[in-house]
């Protein structure tokens, strides 16, 4: 059942990055990227990797796409109900999404309990956070860095005077 | 399940490089970068949870790192550019052409 489930996040991934391909708006590109991220998260999770499924969700589908469709706004040459008119995705799509996720929790629920999944690996989170913490500890301090460094370019210029 | 997951990685790698390549707006071309390492995170993932190898989860957390504060950066550039009037084509920036 979770063999299905992966392959349904798989299949509905592949869709909505055509989508976004062929998508002429940039707002249905950014929806179809989200719902991509959020079905690789979902794949992470059940092939047992559930903290960098979780990291995904909050870096990319939250942070990162939030930062995105902002940027989207404030480009836009056109009046807010323009835009706005523009963000609604297609009825096909938008039940093609619905009808994947749904599946899938069917799927994962009737196949085994949620956890099941998460401890396929015994230790390979924890083995995760001691690399991460230990091994790699000069290359996360560095990565830390590297996103204050990335915040401060969101800072406006000084005004020439 | 091994087959499902490599095919999802190499078709979204595949749509995000096309859209690199094929779209001329900034932002579809990052969105597209942003496509593209979500399939090489999936294939790092998958291959780490199969041979059981915590480290390539502990790359995955800094390349996860690593590409949001590329987007940030992207985005920031993307938006500079939009200050100075020359509009979301990429096709319009020609000043460092020689």
């Amino acid at each position: 059942m979770t063999l299905w489930a992966v392959v349904i996040a798989g299949a509905a991934a592949v869709v909505f990055a055509a989508a976004m391909l062929w998508s002429r708006s940039l707002y249905n590109g950014a929806v179809c990227l989200l719902v991509v991220l959020l079905q690789t998260a979902l794949i992470y999770v059940l092939r047992g990797a559930p903290l960098l499924g979780l990291l995904q969700v909050m870096i990319y589908a939250g942070a990162v796409m939030v930062l995105t469709v902002i940027t989207i706004m404030a480009s836009g040459g056109a009046s807010a109900a323009e835009r706005f008119a523009d963000f609604a995705l297609p009825r096909g799509l938008a039940a093609l999404g619905v009808a994947a996720v749904a599946a899938e929790i069917a799927l994962t629920l009737a196949g085994a309990p949620p956890r099941a999944a998460a401890v396929a690996a015994p230790g390979l989170t924890a083995a995760f956070g001691g690399d991460l913490f230990h091994s790699y500890a000069l290359a996360t301090e560095a990565v830390t860095l590297l996103m204050f460094l990335a915040a401060l370019a969101v800072l406006p210029d000084k005004e020439p005077s | 399940m091994n087959a499902a997951v490599w095919a999802t990685a190499g078709a979204l790698f595949a749509l995000g490089l096309a859209a690199v390549v094929l779209r001329r707006q900034m932002l579809a071309m990052l969105l597209g970068v942003e496509l593209m390492v979500a399939a090489a995170d999936l294939a790092l993932v998958h291959g780490a949870c199969r041979f059981s190898d915590p480290e390539a989860l502990a790359a995955v957390a800094v390349i996860l790192a690593v590409a949001a504060a590329e987007a940030v950066v992207g985005l920031s550039l993307i938006l500079k550019v939009l200050r100075s009037g020359r509009g979301l084509d990429a096709g319009d920036l020609t000043e460092l052409r020689g």
